[in-house]
């Protein structure tokens, strides 16, 4: 069936005709029932931010509410059901909280949400996508193991979603247009506000100030995964304050 | 008797749940790719497999083209003389109203929102809004 309808919207897409291949999961709101059954929310206050599949409690949900295959009502209650109000539940309920202020925003911004809606906290790039980081071959294996994982997938954990931009605006001083752009590509989550605005927030021209993580976090919340096959020279080691000054020219 | 209706399915409600097919369920649906949007902005195939997914899964007929003038098409196909779909916060919804605007009998359905944001309420930060109105989810 995928290369049926690839036939039929060649021109329409990103890859070679070739390359035209079915996600790992499946649309529609059967699937998406079937994944909101599957979860289970105990956990997820602690577990969120792994990145790792067995180590992770993310839901897995986005690109079914985002499409509106799922309801933000019907998995918020589906929820509630199974926990009642934990702390695990009222985590999970303010992600939920965050789709309906992202389209609140965009009801009322419009295009405007691919503009800068504040001056930005710290110097910006205007840069455009290295190809080196688009292709994934950096040699820094947290970045190119996200790139591959977005373009083999549609999906990545939040996180390494926040390292990335992180890497790609602050590090490599590229526009966050351009980010914004790559992801929206690949996300089968890819909305336009949240995308646009979560990439704001990073870049901090919707925030008080950038967004930045250090080796250390990376580590942590991979189990040391990536960084234990990484051979390059690592540009996010150190502390917070000393990152600062390499980045940004001093402290915040 | 009513006239008989067309539910247009889009990228945001995209499901037998949608608000505009629960109001008119025996109505025909239709789904369109909108071929002037992605051929300028290329997403991945996978994307779009996943929506022609959501939309079988959603029993609509799919086409590609220019949205407006395909449901205008569609309609005529299934004989429809009212054109139902839901409200999308998209900009490009509102461009398609406004293509579609004295064509066709047109029906926005408002979806029923998990939160209600008042129109007043200031969108500025994440954590003053959900302190507010997610309170009770908090």
């Amino acid at each position: 069936m995928a290369q049926w309808l690839a036939d039929r919207l060649v021109g329409c897409y990103a890859e070679d005709r070739s390359g035209a291949k079915a996600a790992p999961v499946q649309g529609g709101r059967e699937a998406g029932l079937s994944v909101l059954r599957g979860f289970s929310v105990v956990g997820y206050a602690t577990r969120r931010n792994f990145v790792p599949g067995d180590l992770t409690t993310v839901s897995r949900l986005s690109p079914y509410l985002r499409h509106g295959m799922l309801g933000l009502a019907e998995v918020a209650e589906a929820v509630r059901a199974e926990v009642g109000r934990t702390a695990d539940a009222v985590k999970f309920w303010a992600e939920l909280g965050w789709r309906v202020f992202w389209r609140g925003l965009f009801a009322r911004l419009g295009r405007s949400v691919y503009s800068d809606l504040e001056p930005a906290k710290v110097p910006l790039g205007s840069g455009t996508m290295p190809p080196e980081v688009e292709r994934g071959e950096t040699g820094l294996v947290c970045m190119d193991e996200t790139v591959r994982e977005l373009v083999a997938t549609g999906y990545i954990h939040y996180h390494a979603r926040m390292w990335f931009a992180s890497y790609l605006v602050h590090h490599r001083k590229v526009s966050w247009r351009e980010g914004e752009r790559f992801f929206y590509r690949h996300l089968l989550d890819g909305d336009p506000a949240s995308n646009a605005l979560s990439w704001q927030w990073v870049a901090s021209t919707f925030s008080s100030k950038p967004y930045f993580f250090n080796r250390e976090n990376v580590e942590k919340y991979t189990a040391g995964r990536w960084c234990a096959r990484c051979q390059a020279r690592c540009p996010f080691d150190g502390s917070y304050s000393a990152l600062e000054t390499r980045l940004f020219g001093g402290k915040l | 008797m009513s006239a008989p209706v067309l539910v247009w399915l889009h990228g945001d409600s995209l499901s037998t749940e949608d608000p505009a097919v629960r109001r008119y369920p025996s109505a025909p649906r239709v789904f369109v790719f909108d071929e002037p949007w992605l051929r300028g902005v290329r997403p991945s195939f996978k994307r779009l497999f996943f929506l022609f997914e959501g939309a079988v899964d959603a029993g609509a007929q799919i086409r590609l083209g220019d949205p407006a003038t395909e449901v205008l098409s569609a309609m005529e196909e299934a004989g429809a003389a009212r054109l139902a779909v839901t409200r999308s916060p998209a900009p490009r919804f509102d461009e398609w109203m406004e293509a579609l605007h004295g064509r066709v009998d047109l029906e926005v359905v408002e979806p029923e929102p998990w939160i209600r944001i008042p129109d007043a309420f200031p969108l500025r930060r994440f954590t003053p809004f959900w302190k507010k109105l997610g309170a009770e989810w908090s």
